[in-house]
């Protein structure tokens, strides 16, 4: 009786996760779908749910318009160097906000929190003017740069920092470590779920990026991905195929990026060793 | 530690990587210049074919074309230009109802057209469009293509209906029509995203040769006409002829999928569904906008664009000498025709074979003969720098009165709250 309630709450379980599952894969599906046909027949009724021919069709157009292998590189090279930057100038703050005691840390913190306050837009203006006085403009470093000490990215490490022993940090400088080995070698690898976490955080940030790159960025062979594809919108004339097939391109890289980090995050989660 | 010391590395290299990689080059200076225009979309491939001719004589000049969104453009003019002009491109693709904006906020950033001498063109383009382009009596802007509106209906379903297209000369025949055909074939007559845009009444508007402002640049939705296409639009709403879409992709949608009879809209709109409906060809005709009394007029614009030129480039001149050969150029006007769709403003190509001869996709129609005919009656619309702020109150207005609101209520209200924003009077009546 008991096993055939379990077996009955878990196939409803299961059922819910199923409808779930398939309600958040199907804009892949149909994305996808929508890749390997032609422009109009994603409005057609009843609507097209079966692959098409068009794919190397839609990519051929697809590559002719913005250059897919360029804007694959510009945004992998833009996501990645900047996540590598970001994950190790934030967990450096984090790390002394965490654990480092010097005057006006917590003023410094706030400053740093409320600093998430301001609207992105208000300062568009002053960076674009810094960017361009610097010589930067349609260059990697103007977008990479300029958020590499991300707020939110500094406070998720920081939490995690917080709840490393500090007994740990002593004992080490007791046995004459230097500061800078204590942190990567004492506390940063026992911050692998933490750091996975935030690198998975900063890359789809910036990967996912729009404004600051348009704005940036003004030569069509330094286009990102979102700016490239925005540019397949005119006025009258879209050619749906070539979105699709855009977009479609343009998940793969973070659903792999995702796929490969999450073994981390989740091992993470599960296998804490460390206790206070 | 080994480990970490290679990350440090591949931090360093690709910091240096960064660093080197650029994609700004220096244009060398012997006597060549490269000029840097932004466009969107089909634009782009008429500016390229254009510098390819216009190279024949001028091989000094190069131009590159940076292929933006449409609406992105406006984010990085609008950033370059808050920035005191840096990073500016020498010549950009704007369209008609942002040009009186652009002119208003930002008045010496734009390059004086009539100073240049391109006033000796004015003949040449519809009244409205030179309006348009001007600020103050000075030209601002090089007209290039136009949106006059057309009727884009399907053959097939007015056949089915029974329903002669010729017959149909005001809007109330045209609700009769919608009616019939309605109850034959099931089909609505027009799509329209009822709460959310507004095209159909802003076509209205164009066509009664009012706007959301006056001359005076006051708030004109009080005025009668106004009002008049308002209730036009209720009545379809209450027969039931409007479908109602989402956004941009459910007019194209609705369009494709044959559950609307007719597509309102600017003459680019040919290009669309020549690019999403191909199985249908030779379905599809064009019939002017229905008057609102007999013999009333049927002509009206939507969209439409044309060039500016940035005061602050140091190529001005090559710019404005380049501009002037792609828009007043017959041959560069009937390639964005032909290969791009584009309709051009530039009346003196609208007796040349291009524009004069049957299209089959249209059932052998003239369409382009119709257009050209049509844009000599386009009335001027008053965008004024606060456009946007009246879109928004009249869907706004739109959307209370497809709920039940009596139009000139709905209008009223709309006037006031946009006075309020605006700080601009309203017309009384």
């Amino acid at each position: 009786m008991k096993k055939r309630n379990v077996k009955v709450r878990k196939f409803g379980l299961y059922f819910l996760l199923l409808v779930g599952a398939l309600i958040s894969l199907f804009p892949f599906y149909w994305s996808a779908i929508g890749a390997t046909n032609e422009s109009g027949s994603m409005f057609t009724k009843p609507p097209t749910l079966i692959p098409g021919n068009q794919l190397l069709e839609n990519m051929s157009n697809l590559n002719e318009q913005i250059g897919i292998g360029r804007v694959m590189f510009n945004s992998l090279f833009i996501s990645i160097t900047y996540t590598i930057i970001a994950l190790f100038v934030c967990s450096m703050a984090s790390y002394a906000f965490a654990k480092f005691k010097f005057k006006g840390r917590d003023i410094i913190f706030t400053i740093f929190l409320l600093s998430m306050m301001v609207p992105y837009h208000a300062t568009i203006i002053p960076l674009f003017k810094m960017m361009a006085s610097w010589g930067w403009l349609n260059q990697y470093q103007a977008v990479i740069l300029p958020n590499i000490a991300y707020p939110f990215a500094i406070f998720l490490m920081r939490q995690n920092m917080l709840a490393f022993p500090t007994a740990l940090i002593e004992a080490s400088r007791i046995d004459g470590a230097s500061e800078w080995k204590i942190f990567y070698k004492v506390v940063l690898p026992s911050m692998k779920p933490a750091l996975a976490a935030t690198a998975i955080f900063l890359f789809m940030y910036q990967w996912n990026s729009f404004l600051w790159p348009l704005i940036a960025l003004s030569s069509t062979d330094m286009y990102t991905f979102p700016v490239a594809l925005s540019s397949l919108f005119g006025l009258s004339r879209i050619d749906y195929g070539q979105v699709m097939t855009g977009v479609t391109l343009a998940t793969v890289p973070i659903i792999i990026f995702f796929l490969s980090l999450q073994r981390y995050f989740i091992s993470g989660m599960l296998g804490s060793a460390l206790k206070e | 530690m080994k480990k970490w010391n290679k990350i440090g590395f591949m931090f360093i290299a690709l910091a240096l990587l960064a660093a080197g990689c650029s994609g700004e080059e220096e244009s060398s200076a012997d006597g060549k210049v490269e000029l840097v225009a932004w466009a969107w979309n089909v634009n782009v491939g008429a500016l390229e074919d254009a510098i390819a001719i216009y190279q024949e004589e001028h091989p000094d000049v190069a131009l590159k074309v940076e292929d933006i969104g449409r609406l992105d453009v406006y984010d990085k003019l609008a950033t370059g230009l808050a920035a005191g002009g840096v990073g500016l491109p020498d010549i950009v693709l704007v369209e008609d109802d942002r040009i009186a904006g652009y002119l208003e906020a930002f008045p010496n950033e734009f390059a004086n057209l009539s100073e240049l001498g391109f006033d000796k063109h004015k003949e040449v383009f519809p009244d409205f469009k030179n309006e348009l382009t001007s600020h103050n009596e000075t030209s601002y802007a090089m007209p290039f293509d136009a949106g006059p509106v057309g009727m884009f209906y399907r053959r097939s379903v007015f056949n089915a209906a029974g329903v002669d297209v010729n017959a149909i000369q005001t809007w109330d025949d045209f609700l009769e029509a919608g009616t019939i055909i309605k109850e034959k074939t099931g089909v609505y007559a027009m799509p329209l995203d009822m709460y959310k845009d507004d095209p159909i009444f802003r076509m209205m508007l164009s066509q009664l040769g009012v706007f959301y402002y006056d001359e005076a640049g006051n708030i004109d939705l009080t005025n009668p006409k106004v009002v008049q296409a308002m209730e036009m639009l209720k009545q379809f709403g209450e027969a039931e002829l409007l479908k109602d879409v989402d956004g941009w992709n459910g007019i194209v949608s609705a369009t494709i999928n044959g559950t609307v009879a007719t597509i309102p809209f600017g003459v680019a709109y040919s290009g669309t569904i020549m690019d999403q409906a191909k199985d249908s060809a030779g379905d599809w005709g064009v019939f002017l906008m229905p008057a609102f009394e007999e013999g009333g007029n049927r002509a009206a614009n939507i969209g439409g664009s044309s060039f500016m030129l940035v005061e602050s480039s140091k190529k001005k001149q090559a710019a404005y000498d380049f501009m002037e050969f792609f828009t007043t150029d017959p041959e560069v006007q009937i390639i964005a025709l032909e290969d791009y769709g584009l309709f051009p403003s530039l009346s003196t190509v609208y007796d040349t074979e291009a524009f004069t001869s049957d299209v089959q996709f249209f059932g052998e129609q003239k369409i382009w003969t119709l257009f050209a005919e049509e844009i000599k009656d386009v009335k001027m619309p008053y965008y004024t720098k606060d456009y946007s702020l009246g879109l928004n109150e009249a869907m706004k207005a739109q959307a209370s009165m497809f709920n039940g609101e009596d139009p000139a209520t709905a209008l009223q209200n709309a006037a006031e709250s946009l006075a309020d924003r605006t700080a601009r009077d309203i017309n009384q009546y």
